[in-house]
């Protein structure tokens, strides 16, 4: 019963924790796409995050439309982390206009020559910690 | 001056080439590599993604596509979700409509249908802010609101257990918003404007979802089973390949075979 109860109240932290982490990047994501909302961009509510080992990957597929353009927005909470944003087409080539990383922020923005899927590639260049949580938010115009 | 060139040629000589800055990013990657769950599950847009091409396209009526009525609830949990979503998306097109009353109703309603499922809590401030912005028609704001009443619904829905419930949210959503994308390019046909329903990879996600429903009577209930049936039917009709053209008649059919499906869900007899 005591065992339960602790392994229950570990898995309660451990929750927490990530949640934690994870909705902290997430304001670091939104302060990434703030520059764009001034430009007139729409920035959606919806958000996707997780965490990741240095070196490691993690992939967000979208659809995206012919006609409109838009800024990935990365963010972490980890200070003195290097994440990136990349935007690869359904064949896995690199389409995107431009990207950009600064501090716990990166960007990348993709103006779709075609509708389809799409893939952003979040990637854990550098980081004091083992686990690094990031968060994505996108914008369209 | 003479003196200057060769200082200009040596520094250029220095700067590292473009693509060794470059080099960094891979010019292309093997999705493959990926876990399945993670290439496979897409990202669902906000119909105003999509209004927002048409706007650029030309000038749709937007008043014109609004429904009379929003539709009526049954009781039926997955009816409810699916009403819900196309709720949503008719508060998208209100938006584009810039009708402030159409969306007070619409705010009013998704509140109503959020009590219904039990996540109303969830939704009552983005309802009051629907309202309030939809006074003032600050249209951007509310369009962002209608996209958080989304979220949070299906957030609210998901922390309950109802994972695949808010799923249909989603798809409500989607169908009301191709119904109404496949109107508009309909009455002036264009291939850019039929490229926007080029969307396979979220079709078979839908379906893929649909059919991993555990819940026996949720899978088994009519609407679903019958949305199920016109996923199926219209993934031939959005192309395989990039690159390949929607004709006009498989725009019409798309309309004809989502505006039934809004037509079941959203009238008494679903």
């Amino acid at each position: 019963m005591k065992k339960n109860f602790l392994l229950a109240l570990l898995s309660a932290i451990l929750l927490a924790t990530a949640y934690a982490y994870v909705n902290d990047a997430l304001s670091f994501a939104h302060e990434a796409a703030a520059p764009y909302a001034k430009k007139g961009f729409s920035v959606r509510e919806d958000a996707w995050g997780g965490d990741l080992g240095v070196k490691d990957q993690q992939a967000v597929s979208a659809q995206l439309f012919k006609g409109n353009e838009y800024w990935f927005c990365l963010g972490t909470e980890v200070k003195g982390a290097v994440l990136t944003i990349h935007l690869y087409d359904s064949q896995g080539k690199l389409v995107e206009a431009e990207s950009w990383q600064k501090g716990r922020f990166a960007g990348a923005r993709i103006v779709p020559e075609k509708t389809g899927t799409y893939y952003a590639i979040i990637t854990v260049e550098k980081s004091p910690q083992e686990r690094t949580g990031w968060a994505v938010v996108y914008a369209y115009k | 001056m003479t003196k200057i060139i060769p200082l200009i040629l040596a520094a250029i000589c220095l700067l590292p080439p473009a693509s060794e800055a470059a080099e960094a990013v891979p010019a292309s990657i093997d999705l493959s590599k990926f876990p399945a769950a993670e290439v496979d599950n897409v990202v669902v847009p906000v119909p105003s993604e999509i209004f927002a091409v048409l706007d650029k396209l030309g000038a749709p009526n937007w008043r014109g596509e609004l429904r009379g009525s929003l539709g009526k609830n049954t009781g039926n949990r997955a009816q409810v979700a699916l009403l819900l979503g196309t709720v949503i998306a008719e508060g998208f097109i209100a938006v584009e409509a810039e009708d402030s009353e159409r969306v007070k109703d619409i705010g009013r309603e998704v509140l109503e249908l959020a009590e219904a499922i039990n996540v109303r809590k969830a939704v009552i401030a983005r309802s009051k802010s629907i309202t309030e912005k939809a006074q003032a028609k600050d249209w951007p704001s509310v369009r962002k609101e209608f996209d958080g009443a989304l979220q949070d619904v299906r957030s609210a829905m998901e922390e309950l257990g109802d994972d695949e419930l808010a799923q249909l949210v989603s798809i409500g959503g989607w169908l009301r918003g191709t119904q109404v994308l496949t109107s508009i390019v309909s009455k002036n046909f264009s291939q850019d404007g039929a490229e926007l329903l080029y969307q396979p990879q979220l079709l078979d996600y839908f379906t893929r979802r649909l059919d991993g429903i555990k819940n026996t009577r949720l899978g088994k209930d009519d609407l679903v089973v019958r949305i199920r049936k016109t996923l199926g039917g219209i993934r031939p009709l959005i192309g395989k390949d990039d690159g390949t053209k929607i004709s006009a008649d498989n725009v019409q059919r798309i309309n004809k075979m989502t505006g039934e499906m809004v037509i079941a869900i959203t009238s008494k007899e679903a």
